[in-house]
């Protein structure tokens, strides 16, 4: 009697803790340019984080877990961003963030996060300084222009042989202006002399004064660090000014925004990609069939977010499968050669993150890979 | 050479953005700062008409300028007819528009959304002049030319027609005006829909020439319409196109010359000189000083 | 509830109390110069060189925290005057434009200097501002109004916004006091600045914008700014209102951005044509409407 007694407690007892496992929820926090200057870049990266979701909760890959993501609108504002932050934290007791979109917002809201010890996966801030710098809860997934932007100049190089080059860029934002440091340096590194540089504002809409000048002085190659509304704008007025000097773009370039709203005057822009969506790798190629099969064509923002989901189910795996903040943080660490869309993804001992980049071309009114 | 087409091309659109504003003022004596969302909600109309109904631009053009117009006639009958009587009337009409031009603006985000929208390809034909080395788009030329001949029916129309009599009675003394048994408000109504009409116009030019609608351009412009205004002489209409094409000329070299950060600067560094140094601007009347 | 869940609850609206304050401080810095008739639109600007000294302080001296805010209060506070003297003599909207100018060449030479980042700002900024702080900064520029309102300066700026030239006939020293209420705005501005850089960890010239005057604006003036505790009324129901819409906003179909904008305009709207002085004459309305008699309250 009272054997079966303590055996049915037990039972129940193992049965209750069974369902309060199995209803475990981690949450995870996506802040994304849902409006605003970066909209464009926002609702692919959404896109990717919830069939992120979706496919691991299905796959069974964190037993006893679901994972959750609440997504939020940072709306390309600071003062949004951190807003949203403090609410993931304290309201919905995230255990990890992803995003905000642009370095910019990153700035001014992953110190809070690195305050309340939450750790923070960057999937799309590619300024080379100022995001992991800020502590050691915040970690990247999305390559940096330093990075990509060397190689990738070296591979246009090759092919087109140009000998100087003239840079334009935005100078009031972390990205543009940290992509600019980035491009300088390489072409200084490289022995291309720089003819001329000018600057915009990310609010400004009229290019053809600082094209005209850049144009006077008759550089080979034009290097431009802008965001991609920006940068339809300049590619199509340099090309309505009759100029046809090949141009090379940033990670702002990466988005088929971009291409839609230059139209022809694309045609022939290169841009360096941390994503080489035409890879065969089953993991990118399941990727890319899963998003469309929902109605999305994927990009490289849709991709990175994706995998940031990627690597914090697998850190919460590596370090022992509860999902709390510190399980992600240190498993963060344990992430090694995780298969992603991106390819092999490890994290450098900066938190940067460490896989190969490409050179893309627009062809066709489609980025193609440079051949 | 090119900067100076470069220039009168911008200088264009601000200064047919100008005349509207100024417009107002001379009949007025308010600001009316609407006058950008109207700016903006002409280009998505025209936006619109020529990208999901397929009207071609040259119908479209005059359809879109005729509901900013109209919007216009709106914006008075909401949000300054009211306030008529009031010994405030100047400071709480520029509140007043403020609030209008934020609604606006708020039903322009919910309808169109934040994105940048931009008319279709081959919404006007692609060709060039070549000036020497200097290159012109056929885009460009006929803004241009449309804000010069635009601006040329609007002094014709003040100058010469009845209308435009009326307009400039009640600029003078609105009181006498009504005495003498014109119809002031009807004035007033008809001032706001060219002004806003010419606006709207603008704004469509703006997103053809830039090939960028979003329902924040509005801001951008409104601000350094108030520095050609203020250049050319509230006011004034002469002024205002002549401050217009001014401002365009000068913010296009101070690039070339000085690089892009300073662009803007030197658009309300000028304004604030002028406002301290000689108020009335360049074709302004004297009186300016408190009364 | 419990002390956990009210503490959580406490850290997320935290942020919407300290702006109430802040936007409570900044609404007061336009009243002062309304308060005279004048409408001055550069208190962004001040807001910005109060900031962006505090952080410059912060960073470059170890100064305590009092002296950083008292040298961010008077930076723009002299910056005034010079700013007064010549715009002050223009007539309303022209005043208007002035400041809108001034405000917009600060904002640019920001976006500009190297020393700060330029257009980036900068971040990291420690957070030294408590809720306290910022309340106790609203009190005392409470306390200063209406120490001003009883007084004979009170009388006079009441009367110089009524009718300037007759003041001026009677015998007020016009331009005197409308300096001097441009600098008590600047310096509140100012100050707001200076708890708000310290509270968001960061400064740059983006959050100087002419919007942000125009919410200043419209906070005094939705409040109502014949009372000097107007503005705090409309700064309140003017931050919260987005809280609120933030949550009602998806649930009838609209975006949340638009419709707060559209509700911002709509209040504003309403206000100045059926309400010109401001909310907190409501309740004096109303009495009026219903048909009450009461002695009209001292404004």
């Amino acid at each position: 009697m009272r054997f079966s007694l303590r055996c049915l407690a037990s039972a129940v007892a193992a049965a209750l803790a069974v369902t309060a496992a199995a209803a475990e929820t981690v949450k995870i926090g996506a802040a994304f340019s849902l409006t605003g200057n970066a909209a464009v870049y926002g609702g692919q990266q959404k896109a990717g984080v919830q069939l992120a979701v979706d496919e691991i909760n299905k796959s069974g890959k964190l037993p006893g877990l679901t994972l959750e993501a609440v997504i939020e609108d940072d709306a390309t504002s600071k003062e949004q961003g951190i807003a949203v932050f403090q609410r993931f934290i304290n309201r919905d007791k995230v255990s990890a963030i992803i995003g905000p979109t642009l370095s910019t917002t990153a700035t001014a809201a992953d110190p809070v996060a690195q305050a309340a010890k939450t750790p923070v996966v960057a999937v799309s801030n590619t300024a080379p300084k100022g995001i992991t710098d800020i502590g050691d809860y915040i970690w990247r997934v999305s390559l940096t222009e330093a990075q990509v932007v060397p190689s990738a100049l070296k591979a246009a190089r090759a092919k087109l042989g140009f000998k100087n080059a003239a840079i334009l860029y935005g100078n009031d934002d972390v990205f543009t202006k940290g992509g600019f440091d980035v491009m300088k340096s390489s072409l200084e590194q490289a022995g291309v002399p720089i003819l001329e540089i000018q600057t915009f504002a990310t609010k400004d809409r009229d290019f053809n004064a600082q094209l005209t000048s850049l144009k006077a002085k008759n550089p080979d190659f034009l290097m431009v660090s802008a965001l991609a509304e920006q940068a339809a704008g300049i590619v199509t007025q340099a090309r309505q000014l009759g100029w046809n000097v090949p141009i090379m773009g940033g990670n702002g370039f990466n988005s088929p925004a971009f291409i839609k709203n230059a139209g022809p005057a694309a045609e022939g822009v290169l841009v360096g990609t941390a994503w080489n969506k035409a890879s065969s790798d089953p993991v990118n190629q399941a990727f890319i069939a899963a998003m469309k099969a929902r109605g999305n064509d994927p990009d490289q923002f849709a991709a990175q977010a994706y995998t940031g989901v990627l690597v914090i189910a697998d850190a919460i795996k590596q370090s022992g499968g509860k999902g709390s903040r510190d399980d992600v943080k240190n498993g963060f660490s344990k992430v090694k050669d995780l298969p992603t869309p991106l390819g092999k993804f490890s994290f450098l001992p900066s938190r940067d993150g460490d896989h190969s980049a490409a050179v893309q071309v627009v062809k066709g009114g489609k980025f193609e890979i440079l051949q | 050479m090119q900067q100076v087409i470069n220039g009168l091309f911008l200088g264009s659109i601000y200064a047919l953005f100008a005349l509207g504003y100024t417009l107002v003022f001379g009949v007025l004596d308010i600001l009316n700062l609407a006058h950008q969302a109207v700016f903006m909600l002409c280009a998505f109309t025209a936006l619109v008409l020529v990208g999901n109904l397929h009207v071609h631009m040259l119908l479209a053009f005059p359809l879109a300028v005729l509901a900013g117009g109209l919007l216009g006639m709106v914006v008075d009958r909401v949000a300054f007819r009211p306030l008529r009587g009031r010994s405030d009337s100047n400071i709480s009409g520029l509140i007043s528009s403020i609030a209008l031009a934020t609604i606006l603006e708020a039903i322009g985000l919910q309808v169109f959304g934040p994105d940048v929208e931009r008319f279709p390809f081959g919404t006007v034909p692609d060709r060039y002049l070549k000036l020497g080395d200097a290159v012109i788009s056929e885009l460009q030329l006929v803004i241009i030319a449309i804000a010069l001949a635009m601006m040329a029916a609007l002094t014709f129309l003040l100058k010469r027609t009845r209308l435009g009599r009326r307009i400039r009675a009640v600029a003078e003394n609105p009181l006498a005006a009504r005495i003498l048994g014109v119809n002031v408000d009807g004035v007033i109504a008809a001032s706001f829909f060219l002004s806003s009409a010419l606006g709207g116009a603008a704004g469509l030019l703006f997103g053809l020439a830039f090939n960028n609608v979003s329902t924040d351009m509005g801001r951008a412009v409104e601000l350094k319409g108030l520095a050609v205004i203020v250049l050319g002489g509230m006011g004034s209409m002469p002024g205002a196109a002549l401050a217009g094409f001014a401002l365009g000329l000068l913010e296009v070299f101070t690039v070339a010359k000085l690089g892009s950060s300073y662009r803007d600067a030197v658009a309300f560094g000028v304004l604030f000189l002028v406002l301290v140094l000689r108020p009335r601007g360049l074709l302004g009347p004297a009186a300016l000083r408190e009364a | 509830m419990s002390l956990e869940a009210l503490n959580d609850l406490w850290l997320t609206y935290q942020s919407t109390v300290a702006f109430i304050g802040l936007n409570g401080l900044l609404a007061l810095s336009v009243y002062t110069t309304l308060s005279c008739g004048q409408l001055s639109l550069a208190q962004a600007a001040f807001m910005a060189l109060g900031g962006y000294t505090s952080a410059i302080l912060t960073f470059h001296t170890g100064l305590p925290f009092a002296v950083v805010l008292a040298v961010a209060t008077l930076v723009p506070s002299l910056v005034a005057v010079p700013l007064g003297l010549p715009v002050l003599r223009l007539k309303g909207v022209f005043l208007a434009i002035a400041t809108i100018g001034f405000g917009e060449v600060v904002r640019i030479f920001f976006v500009n200097w190297d020393f700060t980042n330029g257009a980036l700002g900068l971040t990291a900024v420690p957070q030294r501002t408590t809720i306290w702080m910022i309340y106790l900064a609203l009190a005392a520029s409470l306390f200063v109004l209406w120490r001003i309102r009883g007084s004979r300066t009170g009388y006079a700026l009441e009367a110089i916004r009524e009718d300037e030239a007759a003041a001026r006939t009677m015998g007020i020293h016009a331009a005197a006091y409308k300096l001097s209420m441009l600098v008590l705005g600047a310096a509140f501005a100012g100050l707001a600045g200076a708890l708000e850089v310290h509270y968001t960890f960061m400064v740059a010239p983006s959050t100087y914008s002419f919007s942000r005057v125009v919410d200043m604006l419209v906070y005094a003036v939705v409040g109502g700014s014949f009372l000097f505790y107007g503005p705090l009324v409309g700064a309140g129901f003017l931050t919260l209102l987005p809280e609120v819409l933030r949550e009602l906003g998806p649930r009838i179909g609209l975006a949340p951005g638009p419709l707060r904008l559209f509700v911002n305009g709509a209040v504003l709207l309403v206000v100045i044509l059926f309400l010109p002085r401001g909310l907190v004459s409501l309740p004096d309305r109303i009495r009026a409407w219903r048909g009450e008699r009461r002695p009209p309250r001292a404004p």
